[in-house]
Parts: structure tokens; C-alpha cells; sequence
């Protein structure tokens, strides 16, 4: 059986670090407001 | 399993985000003890809340320097002591709320205070005010038709 190529994954990992990006963005401006107010 | 080398590295990215984010909040709540207010559990009968101590007399008790007890009591619609609650800057305000009828809210804007005040439940939370000025305590659970009018103030000079 031929060995397949492996399928380019480049945008799927861009799509993921963006994605991750705005999660830790969020994430530290809610926590770095929690800690204002405290 | 073959598992693509962009897939392990998203995989590992993920994965310590969510152990960072825990770590930090894990942290915080059981060494530093910055957790959500309610972590002590008390119950009173809603119906008789006005005859049972400390909730008999609602109002602002110094404890210590610069340390308040504030014993609240949230209703339709407004909080007892009716009257402004005044401290000097940099005290420190611990407050134990009840409702005497429905479920009610117990926020003080532009800070973290920010409860849920059950009939039944005494809801507990602390808080220092460093910044002199008036801050807005007021109810953010929708109680009934006069929601809009229960607010108080708190003082701090």
C-alpha cells in the first residue's frame, strides 16, 4: 500500500493559535480587572 | 496513534493554557484565599428574620481598627440600615446579608462585591475600600416592580 501524504495543516494551525490567542487575551483582561476592583 | 507534528504543538499550547489558568486560580484560592464570596455555609428562617440575631438590628458594628461588620438585610425593595453606611478610607467592610422575602442582588459598583442574597441563605463577603467617595450598593437580580429603586450608598471618607 502507498504511504500517503500528509495533509497541509497551515491554516487549521493559524484558525487555532488566533483563536487561542483571543482566549488568552480575555482571559488576562478579566483576570487583570478582577484584580483592579480587588 | 500518528498524530501530526502542528497538531501536537496546538495540542501543547492548549494544554498549558489550561493548566496556567488553573494553577493561577488554584493559587489564589486556597493560598490566598480569593475565592467567590458564600464559602461559609449559614441558613436562617426567611420568615423570621426580622426576630433573629444578628438581623434584628441591621447596621454597621466597628470589630476592630479599621474593620466594620456590616449586617444587612436585603427586601422589596431596598436594604436595612436604610441609612448611608460611613467609614474612614482604608477599612475594611464585612458584610453578612440576608433577604427577608426574595431572591435579591448585592453589588457595590466598581468593585468585585458582587452576591447573590438568598431567603434562607446568609450570604458573607469582605471588602476594603481604600479610595475615598460614595459607592452605589445596589440589587442586580431582577426582584420585582419597584427593582429599580433598591440601592444604597456606602461612604467613604
Amino acid at each position: 500500500m502507498p504511504k500517503k501524504e500528509e495533509p497541509s495543516l497551515k491554516g487549521a494551525f493559524a484558525s487555532v493559535l488566533i483563536l487561542g490567542a483571543f482566549i488568552l487575551i480575555s482571559w488576562l483582561g478579566v483576570f487583570a480587572l478582577y484584580l483592579i476592583r480587588n | 496513534m500518528h498524530i501530526h507534528r502542528l497538531e501536537k504543538i496546538w495540542l501543547g499550547i492548549g494544554i498549558s493554557m489550561l493548566a496556567i489558568f488553573l494553577i493561577v486560580l488554584g493559587t489564589m484560592a486556597f493560598s490566598m484565599g480569593m475565592a467567590p464570596p458564600s464559602q461559609h455555609h449559614h441558613t436562617i428562617d426567611p420568615a423570621k428574620v426580622s426576630e433573629t440575631a444578628p438581623f434584628d438590628k441591621p447596621g454597621l458594628i466597628q470589630t476592630g481598627d479599621k474593620r466594620y461588620e456590616a449586617v444587612m438585610v436585603a427586601y422589596a425593595f431596598g436594604y436595612e440600615p436604610a441609612e448611608k453606611l460611613e467609614v474612614p478610607a482604608g477599612s475594611t467592610i464585612d458584610f453578612m446579608v440576608t433577604s427577608s422575602d426574595v431572591v435579591h442582588g448585592f453589588a457595590i459598583v466598581g468593585t468585585n462585591v458582587n452576591m447573590m442574597i438568598e431567603p434562607g441563605e446568609i450570604s458573607h463577603v469582605s471588602h476594603t475600600f481604600d479610595k475615598p467617595g460614595e459607592y452605589l450598593l445596589l440589587c442586580n437580580e431582577y426582584c420585582g416592580t419597584g427593582h429599580e429603586y433598591m440601592a444604597t450608598t456606602i461612604v467613604v471618607k
